[in-house]
């Protein structure tokens, strides 16, 4: 008798968690851009001004990420500043959390028709790499193996470490200046 | 709980079989058309192909409109708005495609425009645009390896832009596609073996990448069946009516399979390949095949060991160690295109082709990386995993 009254708030936690992990990865995708440079070379093939988003159908959470030049990103939150060139975009927010809460792989996700995507599916396939890249920097290893198709076999953990720590110091501080200045 | 998803979809009536061409008047007066406009190439009419269709439709009381026969290999926007001001003026009220992927693709678009009005082909392009069903759309395929005729994709050249632009959409599903021995019974043997490549490739690849499923497997493993018992009997005998229906419906069905399940690597160098070299897709996809079953074999093991089956037969599969079945597979495809060296000289190597250069490679890498097809890969693949797939395929 208790499981439906905690329904919707198990939804709302879900919600919350898309929210959060959206905002992370967000501002971690403009954290790689600082740090790694295969990131940076996979990005400076994106044309400048470009606006990546990733979003969850119909008006769900959203993270929007512009190329400012030279493989680097800026993290716009959820608002574009103008039509997005490139929108991933789940058909449910159950998928969203699927992917990010690391049962189903990205790649899998698109196999089994959970995403959609609006723009050139060669940057789509960029995009992909690179948050492909992300992952398997910031997450644990048995995490990431989850989330990505193969985890990068020369990536080795010093370099992980590393570059983990800097990333998250990076989303860190974007949060803590969004929280001040809000 | 089981993380298996899929989805499967294919609405195409499939009419295949001896006087299938007949069936055209009724199938369109079912649908409630009576002025198709027929859409073609060249090479169909000066083949002869054009004549049993209009025959068909002559003495089942179905006039054709007019027809357009000026498909080129590669259509392009303005081909598209001419056909539609035709399609127009003579207020057809229905399409019949006749011929290979680029007549139909081209159909395809003339639809778009056709249906949902305007000259404007690039506002219709990318996923999920049309929201409403088209006019009355039929195919007739001239060739067995596409499977256009069940795909609802269609690319169209935009010149003045320099771009490709890619239409998808269920709304671009023919209605019909008419399968009948007599469209494929004089493709030359060359052209019969890179067409009959390709199927096998579709069939192969929707069987062992990512968004594999049990239907799509189901039309997948048949098509490969048809392909194994079927293509070296048409390379010796081309006029067997039979084989060739077998081989038409196994590139259906293999159409059928990888548009509900995609394709990898194979295709992903193929299209760069096409692109930089310009050498036909049949091509790319027999030339590329074994070395991608190799390169993916560690993930595919299983799915490849049990295609043995399909590919080399109950005998062979029986007598096979199951741990050596992925590789019996690689090698059956390895002898049937050995075989069709010896039948019509089809390359096996990109050197063999006589139009790659290796310096070309790193650029079809490169360009590789970028194709869609590359998603459903069961591989990660970087750019050192594709140049050393290019490396094994140079020979």
């Amino acid at each position: 008798m208790l499981a439906k009254p905690l329904r919707p708030m198990a939804l709302q936690a879900r919600r919350l968690y898309v929210e959060l992990m959206f905002q992370v990865m967000g501002r971690a995708l403009q954290g790689i851009s600082e740090v790694d440079q295969v990131a940076r070379d996979e990005a400076r093939e994106l044309p400048e001004g470009f606006l990546f988003e990733m979003m969850v159908r119909p008006r769900g959470p959203s993270l929007v990420v512009e190329h400012t030049g030279e493989g680097r990103f800026h993290y716009h939150g959820d608002n574009p500043p103008r039509p997005v060139d490139l929108s991933i975009q789940f058909k449910h927010i159950a998928h969203a959390f699927l992917v990010v809460s690391f049962q189903e792989k990205t790649s899998v996700a698109f196999a089994h028709d959970r995403m959609l995507v609006d723009g050139d599916i060669g940057y789509a396939l960029r995009m992909t790499r690179i948050l492909n890249r992300l992952e398997a920097f910031i997450l644990p290893k048995l995490v990431a193996s989850r989330a990505v198709k193969e985890y990068p076999a020369n990536l080795k953990l010093p370099q992980k470490v590393l570059s983990a720590a800097r990333i998250y110091l990076k989303v860190a501080t974007q949060f803590f200046d969004t929280a001040r200045a809000s | 709980m089981s993380q298996r998803y899929y989805e499967f979809f294919c609405p195409v009536k499939v009419i295949a079989g001896k006087a299938a061409l007949e069936h055209i008047p009724y199938e369109l007066s079912g649908l409630g058309a009576g002025r198709p406009l027929l859409i073609t190439d060249k090479g169909v009419r000066a083949a002869g192909l054009l004549e049993p269709v209009l025959e068909a439709c002559e003495e089942g009381g179905q006039e054709i409109v007019t027809i357009y026969d000026d498909v080129p290999p590669d259509s392009s926007t303005h081909v598209v708005k001419d056909i539609a001001g035709i399609y127009r003026s003579e207020q057809c009220d229905s399409i019949i495609a006749v011929g290979g992927g680029s007549a139909i693709d081209t159909a395809k678009a003339v639809n778009i425009l056709v249906s949902e009005g305007g000259d404007d082909l690039s506002a219709y392009a990318g996923a999920g645009v049309l929201t409403n069903p088209l006019k009355p759309f039929f195919v007739v395929p001239t060739t067995a390896g596409t499977g256009s005729e069940v795909t609802s994709v269609a690319v169209i050249a935009d010149t003045e832009k320099s771009v490709k632009l890619p239409f998808t959409s269920s709304f671009l599903l023919p209605d019909a596609a008419i399968i009948d021995p007599r469209m494929t019974l004089t493709l030359p043997p060359h052209i019969t073996a890179a067409t009959g490549m390709d199927a096998l490739t579709h069939a192969t690849e929707a069987f062992t990448c990512m968004a594999k499923n049990p239907l799509s497997d189901a039309y997948a493993t048949a098509a490969v069946k048809k392909i194994s018992n079927n293509l070296l009997k048409v390379m010796d005998n081309p006029k067997n009516a039979d084989s060739r229906l077998e081989l038409a419906e196994a590139s259906t069905m293999a159409g059928i399979a990888f548009s509900n399940s995609m394709v990898g690597l194979v295709h992903a160098l193929g299209h760069a390949t096409g692109a930089i070299c310009h050498l036909p897709h049949g091509l790319c996809m027999s030339l590329y095949l074994p070395y991608v079953l190799e390169y993916n074999l560690e993930t595919i093991r299983e799915p490849l060991g049990e295609l043995l089956l399909y590919m080399a037969g109950p005998d062979v599969y029986a007598t096979t160690p199951a741990n050596r079945r992925a590789e019996e597979c690689i090698s059956a495809i390895r002898k049937l295109r050995d075989a069709l060296y010896q039948h019509c000289k089809l390359p096996r190597t990109l050197q063999e082709t006589g139009n790659v250069e290796q310096d070309q490679l790193d650029r079809i890498a490169r360009v590789a990386l970028d194709d869609g097809s590359i998603m459903f890969n069961p591989r990660e693949v970087t750019l050192d995993d594709a140049l050393a797939v290019l490396k094994r395929a140079w020979g």
